[in-house]
């Protein structure tokens, strides 16, 4: 299973593949990824590959993600090379009308992938006092919302529990579930 | 016991290293290499060992105190980004050829691409040029356990080794096994030995052919004993094809293989570059009717083969002679070499998509919030016909605020202030110079260039930004905070203010980054006294780094579309993720995705469009 995480420098997509990667060990799986430090953390386009079997390169190679994870729309677009034949995105959107765009439509439905939505500023915005900085973890509730991947919501919840700074604990939880109803 | 966890590849090499009984070890942050030294930290307080770790004020700093204290027995490293090597290459060459006592473990990360370095030069060439050992990992699991060898292999024959991380080890994060700390402590003893410790042109004679004595001796250590770095993945049948591939790259290639479902390809994976075992490299290319190497970023294998015309690499062309060798690059270059249809490129229609939705890629920007912003802003509107000399941080980013003209390497801001000022001085030109700084660069290389420019009478002024952090690698401590790695360890603040007036700077001021209006003002004061005594002078503008949350006020703000003309003075001179303009409105708008509420863009709009809003926040 091979996932690319995209979005923008400060967003905290370092998380999502921390998580994803604790849930994989837990399961005795092996791992290997890629992540992006330094200059381009400073609110440039950044990416996360994440690999879980028996990889040895850390990169995702064009046309071969099973997942889009991503937390801006923009980004999502620009990386949607890597989705392989049948693959999966999920998107954080700010404007949810992009994906009317009829050249988008028309290369999803090539390569036969499904793409879905959430509107994650919106739902942060309304039930979490504009606290941007849980999309990470909303987005993970959204990908096992929509069932993409290969983690269920249980297990995100769980790692998130272990992994998140104990006093944001009850918080992030509460932006997974948001994520996983927004898009269930 | 061991255990398994999913680490950094940085991570994973700290581990290495303190699993190894290093017990002391320094470096200066630089991206890949920045969660080294930290993490030391962190795996020595988890496993209690006694190891020193400590932040040099810079490379050649760094490598010094590690160097010295294998001069006293110790198991010692050192930690560095590429272009950090080359601060510190002075000390490099030279410890190159003393016989060492405890191992030394010189780490030099790479970063092809780059992705956020200067250059993307190999660090196993500085090996070469130095003659010293070099192991090359391909995974974080790899590094680790190239850490102890490198140790071992250091003590055995006094000479110092290089890991050349590649920032794909440095940042993958892969499951890494876990285990105990070897206890090979010993007490520090230095024995006096001039012959030994002084770098004298007697000694030299000496030592330099002893280096290359140990060098043959560790390339024959390589030949043979090393077949868990050097080892070959046999073809089923025979291979037409071979390669011979190095870090990242073996990774890269052998899963394109797998996934292709093609095995009649053998592979020759060399984890030790430097000194190349050459009899197995010769041997496997004898062995092949063809054979290509992949290795990153320049041709290191290549350049040490006896015969290097019958290979596809960079010298014929077949390998990219720049940049990295993403999984995509790889995959061309085995379709040209093996004859296979190579993929198709971008999409036309994404490429379409993308026009029409108007996406390109996000450029680096400084943070919502960033003091540095408020800086620039200040320095621009006061002296705009200014040459604006910078230097490397998070505020070479003010480049987007057309405040960054030039920017060399470390420290180089005050140099080229001071080159500038000779230029135009030749031509008797009064030319307004601003160079700007930032507080660690300050203390790495700003001294002695700060120091020079006062005893030459050189008329600029220069903006130390000071925000109490080593931002742009995520935020490390430097000799301006104080603060050290160690649980418990405490350090002592060097007042940045007190450096500069003992450079003999004899006008220097400090003012609020935020406060443009008392900034403006100094700024002005400051280009004025400068001119009228012949004489550098500095600003210290202060306000600490959004990365280290700390309380401020919070100042809500609102673009007024009544008043906002469409004028984009906010997004060329302030440049603010939170402060956007709306092509369709022909008006700025605040997105508050980004906006943190420091409230400074308040005083950037001409026409006072930028209104902060208060009261309407919780």
């Amino acid at each position: 299973m091979q996932y690319v995480i995209v979005g923008i420098g400060g967003q905290g997509i370092l998380f999502s593949s921390r998580v994803l990667g604790h849930i994989a060990l837990s399961k005795g799986e092996r791992v290997v990824g890629s992540e992006v430090h330094g200059m381009a953390q400073r609110g440039g386009s950044v990416i996360s590959h994440f690999k879980v079997g028996d990889y040895n390169s850390p990169m995702v190679k064009a046309k071969e993600a099973d997942v889009l994870l991503a937390f801006d729309q923009n980004e999502a677009v620009r990386n949607l090379h890597f989705l392989k034949q049948g693959g999966q995105v999920v998107v954080n959107t700010h404007e949810a009308s992009f994906v009317d765009n009829p050249s988008l439509k028309s290369w999803l439905g090539e390569r036969d992938a499904k793409l879905r939505t959430i509107l994650g500023y919106d739902i942060l915005k309304k039930h979490m006092g504009g606290r941007f900085l849980f999309l990470n973890v909303l987005i993970l509730g959204a990908m096992c919302g929509a069932g993409v991947g290969s983690v269920s919501i249980d297990e995100v919840r769980e790692a998130v529990r272990t992994l998140a700074p104990a006093r944001f604990v009850e918080d992030n939880i509460r932006a997974v579930d948001l994520g996983y109803e927004g898009t269930r | 016991m061991s255990t398994k966890a999913i680490l950094l590849g940085n991570e994973a090499i700290a581990r290495g290293v303190i699993e190894a009984g290093c017990e002391v070890a320094a470096g200066y942050p630089g991206t890949p290499s920045s969660e080294i030294i930290p993490a030391i930290a962190k795996w020595a307080d988890e496993l209690g060992t006694r190891t020193v770790v400590e932040w040099g004020a810079n490379e050649k700093v760094a490598f010094e105190m590690a160097a010295a204290a294998s001069f006293a027995g110790k198991r010692s490293c050192a930690v560095m980004k590429q272009v950090g090597l080359n601060v510190a290459a002075d000390p490099f060459m030279s410890v190159a050829h003393f016989q060492l006592k405890g191992g030394f473990l010189l780490i030099s990360a790479d970063d092809p691409g780059p992705h956020s370095s200067q250059t993307e030069q190999d660090s196993r060439f500085f090996a070469m040029f130095a003659k010293i050992p070099c192991f090359d990992p391909s995974t974080a699991v790899e590094a680790k356990e190239m850490v102890f060898d490198a140790f071992d292999l250091s003590e055995r024959h006094n000479v110092i080794v290089m890991l050349r991380p590649s920032v794909r080890v440095d940042h993958c994060r892969q499951d890494v096994e876990l285990k105990d700390v070897i206890d090979i402590s010993r007490p520090a003893s230095f024995e006096k030995d001039p012959k030994r410790w002084v770098c004298l042109p007697s000694s030299v004679k000496v030592n330099h052919p002893q280096l290359n004595a140990k060098r043959e001796a560790v390339r024959e250590e390589f030949e043979t004993k090393f077949a868990k770095y050097n080892f070959e993945v046999p073809a089923k049948g025979k291979a037409k094809l071979g390669i011979i591939a190095a870090g990242v790259s073996f990774s890269i290639v052998t899963d394109i293989l797998k996934s292709w479902g093609v095995d009649n390809v053998s592979i020759l994976k060399i984890g030790t570059p430097h000194p190349l075992p050459l009899k197995m490299v010769e041997d496997f290319i004898s062995r092949h009717e063809d054979v290509l190497i992949l290795e990153e970023t320049y041709p290191v294998i290549e350049m040490q083969l006896n015969d290097r015309t019958g290979v596809k690499g960079r010298w014929n062309g077949w390998v990219p002679g720049a940049g990295e060798l993403l999984p995509e690059v790889i995959e061309e270059i085995l379709c040209k070499v093996t004859g296979r249809k190579a993929p198709e490129g971008a999409s036309p229609k994404l490429k379409k998509a993308m026009e029409e939705l108007n996406i390109t890629p996000r450029r680096p920007m400084l943070c919502p919030g960033c003091p540095h912003r408020a800086s620039f802003f200040a320095i621009r509107q006061t002296l705009p016909k200014a040459i604006y000399p910078s230097d490397i941080g998070c505020y070479t980013l003010g480049v987007n605020q057309g405040m960054v003209d030039s920017v060399v390497d470390m420290g180089a801001s005050i140099t080229q202030a001071s080159g500038l000022y000779m230029a135009y001085k030749v031509d008797g030109i009064e030319q307004p110079i601003v160079a700007s700084i930032g507080d660690s660069t300050f203390f790495h290389m700003g001294l002695p260039g700060l120091a020079s420019a006062v005893y030459n009478k050189h008329v600029f002024v220069l903006a130390i930004l000071d925000n109490n952090l080593t931002a742009m690698t995520g935020g490390q401590s430097n000799p301006g905070i104080g603060d050290k790695l160690r649980d418990g360890d405490t350090g002592r603040k060097v007042d940045i203010e007190g450096a500069v007036k003992g450079c003999g700077v004899k006008w220097v001021k400090t003012t609020g980054a935020y406060d443009i209006a008392g900034s403006r003002a100094l700024v002005k004061e400051a280009w004025e006294h400068a001119r009228t005594h012949e004489e550098p002078t500095v600003i210290i503008f202060r306000h600490p780094c959004m990365l280290l949350k700390e309380k401020q006020a919070v100042v809500p703000v609102m673009v007024d579309p009544e008043k906002c003309i469409g004028c984009k003075f906010c997004i060329n001179y302030f440049n603010c993720p939170g402060l956007v303009f709306d092509e369709k409105l022909k008006k700025a708008y605040i997105d508050e995705r980004f906006c943190v509420k420091c409230g400074v863009c308040i005083n950037v709009c001409p026409h006072g469009a930028i209104l902060g809003t208060e009261g309407e926040e919780a």
